[in-house]
């Protein structure tokens, strides 16, 4: 008796490790599309190039706009001198402004300071803001 | 250390929770001759489970607004990732909804369901359905294509036949003279709020009216009387039933796996049953295309509108007929559920879906 019902325990839980490896299958063929649908895209914006008129960047003075999903900003230090940078300070995150009396940027998170050139002039950021690409055409401008 | 036993007897020690499982499972006896038409309500339940899903998944891209809606379904569609599945997913299975409602529906009368003491069950029953055309018609501008946009237009237009306030109404259902952003914005909080909290609590009453009310005794096979009922309240026991847990959850299982498979083939090799060239387009107010249809649910009620002189008379009959429907336990009070020994019943029975059958496929040819 004592063997019979060892047999349909074990019988049980082979049926119950199969039943749960098919759930855990059917589980992750459904999980997996739904992870997908919910993660960022891949290269989503990357490459994508944008074209800002010469005009809107004055002498001096600064340009933000949106670069492949995030922040970015032109400056024309000098006259037909063109810089293209993240405008995302490389300590937390914040969106850096453009102090036009001193001609720096600042964050107005934790007083972090850029150069007009994205170099760290004073508080915590760590390293530089990122550089991007840039090509002067006749009347615009293309970053990327 | 057992640590999922140690959590049970934990709960248990303290909302006396294996008591309330077996009670509603293992301990809850079931007529034996309970038939594949008893799971139609849990395949329903299931499939609006996944519409819920699905319809939080695509919220995540889609946009309400007029000029970036189709858009923002055309990227689902191409550019997201498994976009398409749960596009199609939503899509075919609010139609499957319906059918298995009506399915539902057509097995609560054959079998005599609704009857009392099941009043309640069918008239909140009745509602559900008629909530779940509601999903679908408000679910159906929100794309925001050709198609939407004229059957939107088409199935708010009939409401302006009703003498007095018609015209109010019309334009108090688009929020505005014409369909435009603000039908979008009021059939967009419908869709995605109201409606789905208005369904929850109405499933809850009607699975609470199931639960109380017991299940009722399929009326078929030698051992079957009519039930005769005194004036309190009596929940329907089979003490030689089956429990409900495993007899009646496995036959649900099936029933609802056989749905979900119907669901997926007609996604995958079909979809198109239910997206027509017409959705393909974008909305434009000012280009009416050719044969704007309903879908196929309301086919029956836009052919009546145009069997009958007046527009009027048209919903008047759809009004009565279907007033007749939801108000059935009250008007057909006789005790018998046998449909054999029924024999008005069930004259009315079928030539009514033959009714309802051939208005829709004239409405689709005509």
């Amino acid at each position: 008796m004592s063997e019979i019902s060892e047999t349909n325990q074990q019988r049980r839980t082979f049926l119950g490790i199969l039943l749960g490896g098919v759930v855990a299958v059917l589980g992750a063929v459904f999980a997996w599309p739904v992870f997908r649908f919910l993660a960022p895209r891949e290269g989503a914006g990357e490459g994508d190039q944008v074209r800002v008129p010469k005009k809107e960047i004055q002498v001096g003075g600064a340009h933000f706009f949106s670069f492949q999903g995030r922040p970015a900003v032109l400056l024309q230090p000098r006259a037909g001198d063109y810089v293209a940078l993240s405008a995302v300070c490389t300590h937390l995150g914040c969106i850096v402004k453009w102090v036009n009396d001193k001609g720096e940027f600042l964050c107005p998170c934790h007083g972090g300071r850029f150069s007009a050139a994205g170099q760290v002039l004073g508080g915590p950021p760590p390293k530089p803001l990122e550089t991007y690409s840039l090509k002067i055409e006749d009347t615009d401008l293309l970053v990327g | 250390m057992n640590l999922p036993k140690l959590a049970v007897d934990w709960l248990d020690n303290r909302l006396g929770i294996k008591d309330l499982i077996h009670q509603n499972l293992g301990g809850y006896l079931l007529p034996r001759n309970v038939n594949i038409w008893y799971t139609m309500g849990s395949v329903v339940l299931a499939l609006l489970g996944l519409q819920f899903l699905t319809g939080i998944l695509l919220l995540v891209y889609y946009v309400p607004d007029t000029e970036k809606a189709f858009s923002s379904v055309t990227a689902i569609m191409n550019e997201v990732p498994y976009g398409w599945l749960f596009r199609y997913l939503h899509v075919v299975g609010s139609n499957l909804i319906i059918i298995f409602m009506l399915l539902h529906m057509m097995s609560v009368l054959f079998m005599g369901s609704y009857k009392r003491p099941r009043e309640l069950t069918w008239v909140s029953g009745f509602t559900l359905l008629n909530l779940g055309m509601v999903f679908c018609l408000t679910g159906y501008l929100l794309p925001w294509s050709q198609l939407s946009f004229w059957a939107t237009t088409v199935a708010t237009d009939a409401a302006g036949a009703i003498p007095f306030v018609g015209e109010f109404l019309v334009s108090f259902l688009r929020g505005g003279p014409s369909v435009g952003a603000a039908t979008l914005g009021r059939f967009f909080a419908l869709h995605v709020m109201v409606l789905p909290l208005g369904l929850m609590g109405l499933v809850g009453f009607h699975l609470f009216c199931v639960r109380r009310a017991g299940i009722s005794q399929p009326p078929f096979g030698e051992d079957y009387t009519p039930r005769t009922l005194g004036g309190n309240f009596t929940h329907e026991h089979h003490p030689n039933g089956v429990p409900f847990h495993p007899n009646y959850t496995i036959k649900d299982l099936a029933i609802t796996f056989f749905a979900l498979a119907v669901l997926v083939a007609i996604s995958f090799y079909a979809p198109w049953l239910f997206i027509p060239p017409d959705a393909l387009v974008p909305a434009d107010p000012f280009v009416t295309p050719e044969h704007i249809k309903p879908e196929w649910y309301f086919l029956w009620a836009y052919q009546t509108l145009k069997i009958f002189p007046s527009k009027l008379l048209g919903l008047a009959a759809q009004g009565a007929a279907m007033t007749f429907i939801a108000l059935l336990p009250f008007i057909d009070r006789g005790p018998e559920r046998r449909p054999f020994k029924r024999p008005l019943f069930l004259t009315c029975y079928l030539l009514g879906t033959l009714l309802f059958v051939g208005l829709s496929i004239w409405g689709h040819y005509s």
